[in-house]
């Protein structure tokens, strides 16, 4: 279990009035990915803030249609799967318009790895999300600074084994699979995310 | 016998055989059994009107308690709520109640009528549950006998007995006879570590005899307390053969919970209910506090300040901050990393050491008690089919219909049927019924299913020490060193309540017991600012 709390300054942060307040049948997102889905590290729920609306649509209509959270190697995808299913296309465009919304200061660092030998694997991921991994919505590739460590770890891991990206319709997590398999074990994962944690802006 | 047998392995075989009152008796003088004295007197100053302001976040059992406490002593309260009731996993569902599992929102389809309900989260109080007997009193809740045990009901094992249930009666009997054969023989033998004198050697066997209705030979040759087979009544009384040992033996239910768990300390017979619902207690807590209960408000951020406390929460697309001197949280800890605080490092690592449960829950509505047809009224069939456990009710008895637990589980078996839909899960435990009753997924009209670990605003039940789920606490170094500091209140103003801040987590005697830890304190301090002190 990581015990690490980032020093975040919420003062500054959570004191604001204008913070976006979800529409009543969103609410239940920040049940598990917390207040302004600042994630939730306990129960394993990303932290979304400010992610970009296109990529949280995508994964919404994945989830949505069985094409991701269905594998059974994939146990917090499946708590997800119904929540998604459960909301209408206006609501998963809604819900995607809020999380980009939402406003939280970046994600302690707790993933612990050799950050040079991160820096050296990152080069092939900088090719779709960017030399500073904030993404490229032309190549449909997310921005890495804004979920939790513990989560691009468990994601990677679920590339890696097909855990994600194995169905048919998931285009873009075919390719992310096959770019995973690049990534000879856990070491390589854990470095590389730890390469990514410092591109967060902290 | 090859080995002789321990004094001490003695008494455990004598235990596991279902003499439990032997160990019962022998825990009680070694001081081993849970204090279940009278709950002790709250007696709050009363602090004059309004002067100190009260949060509460939950209404749950904890929260509803302080709320209820703290208003009578003159505090200004304000309980906010984020779901959609109030009650917490206190939850009786009746015809038309939601249940709102994320993703999966169910309406409880049952008729409509009070008296087809289904409660969802506590079911049971035995009598050494001191404070939610003294607030059952107090608010005039109704209580009522329950049967959680039942000899005519069954201990069902797929793989054993050709598959067929057992009669309680009739397994406990045949199993404790043959214990009671080995007893018997052991004192015949005198195979002990130290021998016994011949007195002594003929009470043991008297005892084997008793306990396990042995013949003066010390052999079982089956037992009318298994039930009889045939008459007793108007014709002569036949007994059933025993069962075969092997078969007894190699079932899983020769030993551990589910053979005994109607001899564990909470689940000691007789138990009691609330009438009409559990949720009895709920609704005299609403009745009697007239302090502000805001449902539907998640909380934002709780920030302690130096004169107080500030707490932030939404309520109808708006965000709204109430400021107060005290604040009594119930949130799930779980939920508390995923909201905004400045609580000290060292709390908020504790509440992070805490891994929230996943009971799981299913009930169905009967359109007739086909199992009084049986001779079961009330208690509980277990079978270790993933369901767990069949529940009869205890009241109604011989009207037409009744609602039936048709599953409770924990832990692996609660995320099997987490990742289905409701109503794959109502067929699954449909099918297990069958194997048992054979009327029962016939008679089945409505059905509801809650899988605490999906509850919104819940998302589990029953919390452990470190990162794995268990029955026995979770890791005792982890509460040795969070327990104590989470019992006080974080900055002398934020505490942490709920069952989930006690030893007996997943019941209300837990959140009881928590609320009036944290009251205790705030009286202290209360009184200390005054210059007084509490009476011992």
């Amino acid at each position: 279990m990581f015990l690490a709390f980032a020093v975040f300054s919420w003062a500054s942060v959570f004191a604001e009035d204008d913070l976006p307040v979800p529409a009543e049948e969103l609410v239940f997102c920040t049940v598990c990915h917390g207040v302004q889905l600042m994630g939730n590290s306990i129960i394993k729920a990303p932290r979304l803030s400010g992610m970009e609306t296109w990529y949280v649509e995508r994964q919404l209509k994945n989830f949505k249609n069985v094409v991701r959270g269905r594998h059974a190697e994939d146990p917090f995808g499946y708590e997800m799967q119904p929540m998604a299913e459960s909301l209408s296309d206006e609501q998963v465009a809604e819900a995607a318009v809020f999380a980009n919304a939402t406003r939280s200061p970046a994600p302690p660092a707790t993933v612990i790895g050799d950050i040079e030998k991160g820096k050296a694997h990152y080069s092939a991921c900088a090719a779709c999300h960017g030399v500073d991994g904030t993404g490229n919505e032309a190549l449909g590739s997310p921005d890495l600074t804004i979920p939790n460590d513990w989560y691009l770890v468990t994601q990677l891991m679920n590339f890696k084994s097909g855990a994600r990206g194995s169905h048919p319709s998931d285009t873009y997590g075919m390719q992310m699979r096959a770019s995973a398999q690049l990534l000879a074990d856990d070491d390589a994962i854990m470095n590389v995310v730890a390469y990514i944690n410092t591109l967060q802006n902290k | 016998m090859k080995n002789k047998l321990s004094r001490r392995h003695f008494l455990s075989l004598v235990g596991a055989a279902g003499g439990s009152s032997a160990v019962y008796n022998t825990s009680l003088a070694l001081g081993l059994m849970q204090e279940s004295g009278p709950v002790a007197q709250l007696d709050l100053k009363h602090i004059g009107r309004r002067k100190k302001k009260v949060a509460v976040l939950g209404a749950g059992i904890a929260g509803l308690t302080v709320a209820y406490e703290l208003e009578r002593a003159g505090y200004d309260v304000t309980v906010i709520e984020a779901s959609h009731r109030i009650g917490g996993r206190n939850m009786t569902v009746r015809h038309g109640d939601i249940i709102d599992e994320m993703g999966y929102k169910q309406v409880c389809n049952f008729d409509d009528d009070p008296e087809m309900y289904f409660n969802c989260g506590p079911a049971r109080i035995p009598g050494h549950h001191r404070r939610v007997l003294h607030y059952c009193k107090t608010l005039r809740v109704p209580l009522q006998i329950k049967a959680n045990f039942s000899r005519p009901a069954y201990r069902h094992d797929p793989e054993r007995f050709e598959g067929k249930p057992v009669t309680v009666a009739r397994y406990t009997s045949d199993s404790r006879g043959f214990i009671a054969e080995l007893l018997h023989k052991a004192a015949d033998q005198n195979a002990f570590e130290k021998p016994l004198s011949t007195d002594d050697q003929e009470r043991i066997r008297e005892y084997a005899r008793g306990f396990g209705d042995l013949n003066l030979q010390g052999r079982y040759k089956g037992s009318e307390r298994g039930g009889r087979k045939s008459g007793g009544f108007v014709t002569p009384a036949k007994i059933h053969e025993p069962l075969d040992i092997q078969s007894l033996l190699d079932s899983d239910f020769w030993m551990g919970d589910g053979a005994f768990n109607s001899e564990n300390a909470d689940w000691g017979e007789p138990l009691m209910e609330i009438k009409g619902g559990n949720d009895g207690i709920i609704k005299a807590f609403v009745r009697e506090i007239k302090s502000p209960i805001i449902v539907n408000a998640p909380v934002q951020s709780i920030e302690l300040r130096d004169d107080g406390v500030d707490i932030a929460y939404n309520r109808k697309g708006k965000r709204k901050t109430i400021s107060a001197d005290f604040v009594f949280n119930s949130i799930p800890t779980h939920f508390m990393s995923g909201i905004p605080n400045n609580l000290p490092d060292d709390y908020r690592a504790g509440l992070a050491a805490l891994t929230p449960g996943n009971f799981f829950k299913i009930g169905f509505q009967m359109k007739e008690r086909f199992w009084e047809k049986e001779g079961i009224y009330g208690g509980i069939t277990t079978t270790n089919q993933r369901i767990n456990q069949i529940w009869y009710p205890s009241h109604g008895i011989h009207s037409q219909k009744g609602v039936v637990l048709g599953a409770y589980t924990f832990y692996d078996e609660s995320e099997f049927f987490e990742k289905m839909t409701p109503d794959e899960r109502l067929k699954y435990a449909a099918d297990c019924g069958d194997k048992i009753h054979p009327e029962y997924s016939r008679n089945i009209e409505a059905g509801v299913s809650v899988p605490w670990g999906r509850i919104s605003h819940m998302m589990g039940c029953g919390t452990s020490w470190g990162s794995g789920r268990s029955w026995e606490g979770g890791d005792e170094e982890l509460r040795e060193k969070y327990y104590k500091l989470l019992q006080q209140p974080a900055g002398g103003r934020h505490y942490m309540i709920g069952d989930q801040i006690s030893y007996h987590s997943s019941w209300q005697e837990g959140a009881f017991g928590s609320a009036e830890v944290a009251l205790l304190d705030l009286d202290s301090r209360v009184r200390a600012e005054s210059g007084e002190s509490r009476k011992g």
